[in-house]
């Protein structure tokens, strides 16, 4: 099949069909700020934070889950996009605990991200209790932002279990077991995959967990 | 970003030490404390793992390790700790006395597939140079030692075809004696997704393992009848003009004596004897004869019967009389059970060949040995390790075992049987990492270093050779297997006046591999430590710019003619048949929190999860013995008995009992028989008859 030329911050990029802008971007080494996104697991479209402009589209699509076409230009880091990214950042860091999740307050600085000038942080998650139902990891729910690769992991993307589904509404949603049943009662197979690929330490190995707790 | 609560003190890549997958991880690691296994991205795992190798590593750490050489002086005395310089002489003191007394044929050595390819080298190399003696074998021998047989004398090469990133490239996969997503997860999984990608999978198993859910068609087949079936499915294939006509004249022989040895095999017949529907056999011929590329995965299901040869050999027709093999996508793949099962019989740790798959009995090939190891070969053919300890106590038979990481006990077929005849051994060293079940009964105990404390390489299922690095140093005075046994093989050279005992001084495991090479240059010649730590190299790879094979046989097989042979696999009945007072079979097999005797993952987190033994009792079989779901019951065969907790679930099918065996303490092959595949010699863990009791009335029935 043919290549598809597009142009992504100034570079030409010869992608292949199918391909998303997001990889287009990678293969001319541009990167395009993600929390949701993950190859393995399929996850793509929900955190918003990989928008990116292209001329002539009104407004701006996520990049990695929008296909190329033909001789698109791209723009992945402009003022209105920073904007939009900060909000993002900011909301999640307003109802999430980031303190593991070196990844994203890199992000939050990068965009001189304020998540207080939204008020007080919400409580809906960061008062869960972590659940430790099993002998092999955490699933500490205050740290997550719900990006749903776990999910992902456990379903479609690599494991075919699924043991996960989301519970909750609103704020309040967060990656769970059907009806809260503990892990230990649902398909799960221990896998860790979710743990592979969880990106804030909501799902951490009990091993980690517990040589940290000791040596503070 | 990993997000971790924790900074380690350094991430070692290496590759998981469980089963054949070959899963590469990164290991994170503290105060010389594993705390967390990531998967690395890429072939053969992209970036997943099962829970095995995520999270039952604990052993590493577990206070069983054995840390100081201990040596018993006299039967019936203590163990002591003594220095390796002790230790060292005492056994190869021994040994040698052994072999000056009875021959060198008295003495066995039991290789692992759990250690390098370093190390199984070294191992044969040291029965074979430093002892002169074929007595070699691994644990092969119970596992996929039918697989070997079939696969060697048919296509004249014995490991997958295909290569494991081919599942997706399937158009049709045959799964059968696998509980894939159980022993081999990360490879069950691929399968199931390449199932929902649209891939046609068939699942020809007694049971309802994980796959056989997601099977698109599931052949439910009565335990043994494994020949038929698939004799069956290449008949009506043949009969019914949709069998590849050209594959089979252009590169197969034996067309005519296979075909008069399937002769009975109609599909009313196959119907009859393995319970499959005749139309669903037709299907099943029908969709993997038909396939652009269909690939056929099998395990123990099909090579631990008495007659596995067999089992295997009827596979291989399947595959030659459809043309499905030298495709991409589309082969024979035995999945290989141990992290290293293949390099341990790519190293030639088996009695009847040489590294390189190069037969012992040829004149030529022993000639050329003799030159690259400068002492005489030994002539006397090698006993497999089977045949090695029903022989101990024989005027001729084994005096001496040497077992490497090796737990006959809980391993071998007939335990009683086997527990005898340890405690008739003049010598018995172990070499292991942990204290295992046979432990107690060493002369010798030689602690050795782990996977993660000893650099080396693992060949996986589908040929691939990684490295594996030291994460942290051994526990007290542990040391690596290859050290062990190079330190061995310099005192049995020199008291045994068998070539140099410089030839022993090896300056580290890349020193060994590169002799590997110098011997097997077209195996392994492109394969060195400095590529591997920038590619993924495997097997046949012969030179520096090759990247290695990936699709055996595209254009010729590996026997001297070039064409694949076509041989009978008549179905034959198990030894062991269920009735009267034994009226059920009992199939044994793993579960997927635990590996085979338990040494390793019931020392790690995995016990939490899986602590106790169950036995899957179907629910008709439950209600006629009287026997309750979560209750304990008792499994009783002709040579013991014992007790687990009954799990009655229609996973396994009417008259069938499965048991794992990994639990030390009920151990399954406390019930299981001594009857031998003859070509293989691989006992048949699959099938024996037992009753069951519920535990109450145990006391009255008396000993089993």
């Amino acid at each position: 099949m043919s290549k598809v030329p597009l142009v992504v911050d100034g570079y030409l990029v010869q992608a292949e069909p199918g391909e998303t802008l997001l990889d287009a971007a990678r293969r001319v080494g541009v990167e395009v700020p993600t929390v949701c996104h993950h190859e393995r697991t399929g996850t793509r479209g929900l955190c918003r934070l990989c928008v990116v402009e292209v001329e002539g589209w009104g407004r701006p699509v996520p990049a990695c889950a929008t296909e190329v076409q033909p001789d698109l230009v791209v723009r992945t880091e402009t003022e209105a996009l920073a904007a939009l990214r900060r909000v993002v950042l900011e909301l999640l860091a307003l109802e999430t605990d980031l303190e593991h999740d070196a990844g994203t307050r890199e992000l939050l600085e990068r965009y001189a991200a304020h998540p207080e000038r939204w008020g007080a942080p919400l409580a809906a998650r960061r008062e869960r209790e972590p659940v430790q139902d099993n002998p092999f990891f955490v699933r500490d729910y205050a740290k997550c932002y719900t990006c749903r690769r776990c999910i992902d992991a456990c379903g479609e993307g690599i494991q075919g279990v699924w043991a996960y589904s989301t519970t909750g509404r609103g704020n309040g949603a967060v990656p769970g077991t059907p009806l809260d049943l503990p892990l230990p009662e649902t398909p799960c197979v221990f896998c860790g995959n979710c743990v592979q690929v969880c990106p804030t330490g909501a799902l951490a190995p009990l091993q980690e967990v517990m040589l940290a707790e000791g040596e503070r | 970003m990993i997000p971790l609560r924790l900074q380690p003190d350094r991430v070692v890549p290496t590759v998981c030490p469980y089963c054949g997958v070959g899963c590469r991880v990164d290991l994170y690691v503290k105060d010389a404390k594993v705390y967390r296994v990531m998967a690395r991205e890429g072939p053969p795992n992209h970036g997943a793992l099962c829970v095995k190798g995520r999270f039952g590593l604990g052993f590493l750490h577990h206070p069983d390790r054995l840390r100081t050489p201990l040596i018993r002086r006299r039967k019936g005395a203590e163990l002591e700790p003594v220095s390796w310089d002790e230790a060292l002489d005492f056994a190869a003191g021994r040994l040698a006395r052994i072999a000056a007394e009875s021959g060198p044929d008295a003495l066995y050595f039991v290789s692992s597939a759990k250690a390098t390819n370093e190390e199984n080298y070294l191992m044969q190399k040291l029965a074979r140079a430093a002892v002169g003696t074929h007595n070699v074998d691994h644990c092969a021998r119970l596992c996929h030692s039918s697989s070997t047989a079939a696969l060697a004398r048919s296509l004249g090469g014995a490991a997958m075809s295909n290569t494991l990133e081919e599942i997706g490239i399937s158009d049709v996969i045959l799964v059968t004696g696998s509980n894939t997503t159980e022993t081999h997860p990360v490879v069950g999984a691929q399968i199931k997704k390449a199932a929902r990608a649209g891939a046609f999978l068939i699942v020809a198993d007694p049971r309802r393992i994980g796959l056989a859910e997601a099977a698109q068609l599931w052949l439910r087949l009565r335990p043994g009848t494994d020949a038929v079936l698939f004799g069956a499915m290449a008949r009506y294939l043949v009969e019914s003009g949709r069998f590849d006509r050209g594959f089979v004249e252009r590169r197969t022989e034996g067309f005519e004596e296979w075909w008069k040895s399937v002769a009975a095999y109609t599909l009313a017949h196959a119907e009859e004897v393995t319970g499959v529907p005749a139309e669903r056999i037709r299907e099943a011929a029908e969709r993997y004869g038909g396939a652009r590329a269909a690939a056929i995965y099998w395990a123990m299901g099909i090579t631990q019967h008495a007659h596995g040869t067999d089992n295997a050999q009827a596979l291989v027709n399947l595959a030659l009389v459809a043309g499905q093999l030298g495709k991409p996508g589309s082969g024979l793949n035995p999945l290989r059970g141990q992290n290293n099962v293949q390099g341990a019989g790519d190293m030639g740790a088996l009695p009847n060949v040489y590294p390189g798959y190069q037969p012992t009995a040829d004149r030529q090939v022993r000639k050329r040995w003799k030159a690259l190891w400068h002492v005489p070969q030994p002539e006397n053919p090698g006993r497999t390790m089977t045949e090695a300890f029903e022989s101990i106590g024989e005027a001729d038979g084994v005096r001496a075992v040497y077992l490497m990481g090796e737990d006959p006990i809980t391993s071998e077929p007939y335990q009683d049987h086997v527990r005898a005849a340890l405690e008739k051994l003049d010598l018995l060293i172990v070499q292991d990492i942990l204290k295992n079940e046979t432990y107690p009964y060493a002369d010798v105990v030689l602690p050795a270093a782990s996977f993660a404390e000893k650099h080396g390489t693992f060949t996986n299922t589908d040929r691939r050779v990684q490295r594996i690095r030291p994460v942290f140093e051994p526990p007290g005075e542990a040391r690596p297997d290859w050290w062990i046994t190079a330190q061995m093989g310099q005192r049995l050279a020199r008291l045994l006046k068998r070539g140099w005992s410089e030839a022993w001084n090896y300056a580290g495991p890349e020193a060994v591999w590169e002799e590997v090479r110098l011997a097997l240059p077209q195996m392994f010649g492109g394969i060195g430590y400095a590529r591997l730590e920038r590619e993924d190299l495997r097997w046949p790879c012969p030179h520096l710019r090759s990247p290695g094979v990936s699709v055996l046989f595209t254009d010729g097989f590996y026997t001297p003619s070039g064409k694949a042979r076509l041989l009978p696999a008549p179905a034959r009945p198990p030894a062991e048949r269920p009735g009267g007072d034994y009226p059920l079979v009992l199939s044994t097999g793993r579960v997927l929190y635990h590996w085979h005797g338990g040494t390793l993952s019931r020392r790690s987190d995995l016990e939490r999860a899986y602590p106790e033994m169950k036995v899957e009792i179907h629910p008709a079989d439950a209600e006629r013995y009287g026997v309750s779901d979560g209750e304990p019951v008792w499994v009783v065969s002709r040579r013991g008995r014992i007790q687990a907790i009954a799990w009655v679930t229609d996973r396994t099918p009417e008259g069938v009992v499965f048991a794992p065996f990994h639990f030390a303490e009920q151990p399954a092959n406390r019930l299981t028989l001594d009857a031998y595949d003859p070509t293989s010699m691989i006992p048949e863990y699959k099938f024996a008859a037992v009753r069951l009791e519920p535990a109450g009335t145990a006391e009255a029935a008396g000993p089993g």
